[in-house]
């Protein structure tokens, strides 16, 4: 196993080596954890709380969608850390999702369209 | 391979690392980018066929005067002699609402009236409260997983092992809770081909999607174990870092995300 050889630097820079490296990382603190988890606590109890008081419609619908995309960006910028990340790397993660989003709301439409061959 | 380095000379012209993360971390990063579209078309494939049915309208669900924690087993028990004591939806509930056709092949359930059970209050009426126990359940446990590799973060073995081991079991409270959700469900008479609720895609869809994802929650936890362990055997320690940690978590945290949209779109729309 490479990583028990202790002649390594696992975070050298110069004499990079793939099968170690590992940038040096330090905590964050947990202020900021603990935040985004009262966030998230809100935004579901929000989306409870509509799914009660508004009779279903499909702007109800773009609402919860956007709730749920809204969530995910505190838990991908934040538990998963990829507001410390470089932006090359929430690039290449976030754009493909980005598209994912048209899929969804253009596939909503269309099923709407085939109920009505039924 | 230990011995094979490369001089560094620009971000992408090799002997570095562009992103400036380890390659099982970038490996990660990628594989959960492939399982987000593996998830998305489960989705997206339901929203579609959702939108397919009319959903149950509103006026019916309306007549049926349910309100939020009624008896709904007695009040469809009709004075039997098990006036709903250990009657479970399919006794008298469901065919209660198939003869007021809210229950019909021809229009999508409503969530309301499938999902409304609750763990020791019996043939109570109360929809979205459970799933939104498991909601809530998922993401404490996001948060105690992110709090480990926090502690990994500084180095601290015992922070990180306490807060593994309550990720598991954050981890196996929902899975408990998902084996009680498809209980209920079957005993009601769904199957992946049929459902007494109405149209058996939805049941179909309902097992294929949550089954899914309650595999990757199983895989999850697994991981979490595996890591624990190591934790509490210093590999970590003597490796150096806790990056082993923070790439389990990227995982959990997937699923956590994956359970948002899936209570998104079976529960709430």
């Amino acid at each position: 196993m490479s990583h028990a050889n202790n002649n390594v630097d696992i975070h050298d820079e110069e004499n990079y080596d793939p099968t170690v490296w590992v940038p040096k990382v330090h905590s964050h603190g947990t202020s900021d954890i603990w935040k985004r988890f009262w966030i998230l606590l809100v935004l579901t109890v929000a989306d409870v709380i509509a799914y009660f008081a508004v009779p279903p419609s499909m702007g109800r619908n773009v609402f919860f969608i956007l709730m749920g995309i809204l969530k995910a960006w505190f838990i991908v910028g934040t538990f998963m850390h990829m507001k410390h990340e470089r932006k090359s790397l929430g690039y290449m993660i976030i754009i493909p999702m980005v598209l994912i989003i048209f899929l969804i709301f253009w596939l909503l439409f269309e099923g709407n369209f085939w109920g009505t061959f039924k | 391979m230990s011995t094979q380095t490369i001089s560094k000379s620009s971000t992408w012209g090799g002997g570095n690392s562009p992103f400036k993360i380890s390659y099982g971390k970038l490996m990660m990063w990628i594989f959960l980018l492939s399982d987000a579209f593996t998830f998305s078309s489960l989705l997206v494939g339901y929203g579609a066929i959702r939108y397919s049915f009319p959903s149950t309208p509103q006026d019916q669900i309306e007549n049926l005067n349910l309100s939020f924690g009624e008896d709904v087993q007695a009040k469809y028990a009709h004075g039997a002699a098990d006036a709903g004591e250990h009657a479970d939806h399919a006794e008298h509930f469901i065919p209660a609402l198939r003869d007021a056709g809210v229950f019909s092949e021809l229009q999508w359930p409503s969530p309301d009236l499938v999902f409304n059970h609750f763990p020791f209050l019996h043939g109570l009426h109360l929809p979205l409260i459970f799933v939104s126990l498991m909601t809530l359940i998922l993401i404490a446990s996001s948060v105690t997983m992110v709090l480990g590799v926090e502690a990994g973060q500084r180095m601290d073995q015992k922070g990180a092992a306490k807060w593994l081991f309550w990720t598991i079991v954050g981890g196996f409270a929902f899975l408990s809770c998902q084996a009680w959700e498809w209980t209920n469900f079957i005993t009601a008479g769904a199957t992946p081909w049929a459902n007494p609720y109405g149209p058996p895609t939805f049941a179909a869809l309902f097992f294929l999607v949550t089954g899914f994802h309650g595999f990757h929650v199983f895989s999850g936890v697994v991981l979490n174990i595996v890591a624990y362990l190591n934790v509490r055997k210093g590999t970590y320690e003597k490796r150096g870092h806790y990056e082993m940690v923070e790439k389990v978590g990227l995982y959990w945290h997937f699923v956590d995300l994956v359970w948002v949209f899936v209570f998104t779109f079976f529960y709430l729309i």
